[in-house]
C-alpha cells in the first residue's frame, strides 16, 4: 500500500480531482506589531516584488515575481513578514490567539506559527513554545528574535513529557505528520501506511497531552500538513469518541472535512473541519480542526 | 552584565535591562511566567543579546536602543543599507545624517529609517572614515 497511483486513488475515492503534481506558490505573511499590510506593500513595490493579497487570510500574500530573494531582504531581516505556505498561515488565523491568552505551541519549530500567533496576540499574554528537536528550535529562536517576538519562552522538551495540569487557555498543535507531496517531491517513493499509521498513533497522545493542558473552555486548534484521512478526519472521529469536547465549525477556506465515502463513515460535525485539497485551494494539502474543551 | 553594561555606555544608552535572566551566555529580561513548570528553558522574553569577545546585542536590545534620543546613530540610504546587512562597512560619505553623539571612535547605532540594522565603530581606515561593522541583522542569514 503505497506509491503514487495507489494514493492517488485514494484520494480520488475521497471525493478529490488531484493530478499529483499540484505546486504551492510562494507566500508572505506580514508581521502585524512591525509594520502594515499597505505600507509593505508599498515598499516591497517599489523595488519590483508583485504580490497578491489572499483574500482568506488577514496579512497573507502570494507572491507572483520578485526580483531578488525574499527570504533576504532588509525587511525580512528586520521582522516585517515571513515567508510561509499560504495554508499553513491558517491555523493560527482560525485559532485567533488573544493578547489575554496563555498559549501552548506544542510542536513549534521552526516558529513560523509561533511569531504568528504572537502578532495575534500583540506581543502580550504568553506563549509557550516547545519543541523535541534541538536543532529546529534554533530556528524558533531565530524567528521569535527576527520578528521582535517578547511574550514567548522556548522549551527543549518532548510535548508528551509535560506535566498533565490544566493551565493554557488555547493550544496549538500542528502535530508532526506525514507531510504531503506538494511540498516534498520525493513524497510518493518514500511514504507507506505504515509511517501513516505511526503518525495517527502518535497525533493521538499529543491530543490527548494537549487536551490535558488546557483549562476546561479552552480550545484547542489541531492541524496536519497531511492528505491522509487517519491523520485527520479518522483522528477527529477519535478525539470526539474518546474526550469530552465540543468541535466548533469552521468557515474558512477550503472544503468541508469528508465523513461519507466507500471507505469512511465518520460523524457528520467532523465536516466542520477543512481540508485543503491542493487542486481546489492552489496550496499544499493540510486539515485543520478546532475544539473546545467542556 | 559587565559586558553588556560597557556595550550600553558605549552606545550612549541610559537603559536599564531588568529581570535579566542567563541562559547558555545568552541574556534575556523576562518576566514571563509559564502556568506550569516546564524544563528546559532555551529562550524567553526580551532577548538581550550574548557574550561573546564583546557584547553582541540582538536585533530587539538594538531596536529598543534606537528609540532613546542619547543613542548615537548614523543615518543611511536603501543602498548602504544593503551593503551594510551584508556585512560591509560603511563610509563616512554615505552616511546621510548623524546624532550630535557619533565621534571618531565611539560606537554608534546605523539607522535605516526607524530601523536599527545593526551598529559598529566610527573610525579611520586607510586614510578613510568609515562605521565599522561589529554587527548587523544580515546576522539571520549567517547563522542558518
Amino acid at each position: 500500500m503505497s506509491g503514487r497511483e495507489w494514493f492517488i486513488e485514494r484520494y480520488r475515492a475521497m471525493g478529490s480531482t488531484l493530478a499529483g503534481d499540484e505546486t504551492t506558490p510562494k507566500a508572505i505573511r506580514i508581521n502585524s506589531f512591525r509594520t502594515t499590510d499597505e505600507k509593505l506593500v508599498e515598499t516591497l513595490t517599489e523595488q519590483g516584488v508583485e504580490l497578491e493579497k489572499i483574500p482568506y487570510l488577514d496579512h497573507g500574500y502570494k507572491v507572483q515575481y520578485s526580483p531578488f530573494s525574499l527570504g533576504a531582504s532588509i525587511e525580512y531581516l528586520l521582522g516585517q513578514y515571513s515567508l510561509q505556505e499560504t495554508a499553513s498561515q491558517y491555523p493560527v488565523q482560525a485559532l485567533l490567539p488573544t493578547p489575554e491568552d496563555r498559549l501552548l505551541d506544542m510542536a513549534s519549530a521552526p516558529g513560523g506559527k509561533t511569531t504568528q500567533a504572537a502578532a495575534y496576540m500583540q506581543n502580550k499574554g504568553i506563549i509557550v513554545a516547545v519543541d523535541i528537536n534541538r536543532e529546529r528550535l534554533f530556528a524558533t529562536e531565530n524567528n521569535v528574535e527576527r520578528c521582535r517576538v517578547i511574550n514567548t519562552s522556548i522549551h527543549h522538551v518532548d510535548a508528551l513529557e509535560l506535566p498533565d495540569e490544566e493551565g493554557f487557555t488555547k493550544v496549538l498543535l500542528d502535530a508532526p505528520c506525514s507531510g504531503n507531496y506538494v511540498t516534498d517531491k520525493q513524497w510518493f517513493k518514500r511514504r507507506i501506511m505504515e509511517d501513516i499509521e505511526r503518525n495517527a498513533e502518535l497525533q493521538k497522545r499529543l491530543i490527548t497531552k494537549a487536551l490535558n493542558l488546557l483549562v476546561s473552555g479552552g480550545v484547542l486548534l489541531y492541524s496536519t500538513c497531511s492528505l491522509e484521512p487517519e491523520e485527520n478526519e479518522q483522528n477527529v472521529q477519535w478525539l470526539l469518541e474518546n474526550h469530552d469536547v465540543e468541535l466548533v465549525e469552521l468557515k474558512g477556506p477550503g472544503a468541508p472535512a469528508v465523513t461519507d465515502t466507500d471507505s469512511i463513515d465518520l460523524d457528520k460535525k467532523i465536516s466542520y473541519c477543512r481540508r485543503f485539497w491542493p487542486d481546489v485551494t492552489g496550496t499544499q494539502g493540510f486539515f485543520v480542526a478546532k475544539v473546545v474543551k467542556r | 552584565m559587565r559586558l553588556l553594561k560597557r556595550f550600553l555606555r558605549d552606545i550612549g544608552s541610559k537603559y536599564k535591562p531588568v529581570d535579566v535572566v542567563n541562559i547558555n551566555n545568552k541574556r534575556f529580561s523576562s518576566t514571563l511566567d509559564p502556568p506550569i513548570d516546564i524544563p528546559e528553558l532555551v529562550y524567553t522574553g526580551t532577548y538581550l543579546g550574548q557574550n561573546k569577545q564583546r557584547f553582541e546585542p540582538s536585533s530587539i536590545l538594538l531596536q529598543t536602543l534606537s528609540d532613546e534620543p542619547s543613542t548615537h546613530k548614523v543615518y543611511v540610504d536603501r543602498d548602504t543599507a544593503w551593503l551594510f546587512v551584508v556585512g560591509k562597512d560603511i563610509f563616512d560619505e554615505n552616511i546621510v545624517d548623524r546624532t550630535a553623539g557619533v565621534r571618531l571612535g565611539g560606537y554608534c547605532l546605523v539607522m535605516f529609517g526607524e530601523e536599527c540594522i545593526g551598529y559598529g565603530r566610527y573610525e579611520t581606515s586607510r586614510d578613510l572614515r568609515v562605521v565599522k561593522n561589529l554587527y548587523d541583522v544580515g546576522d539571520f542569514l549567517r547563522r542558518e
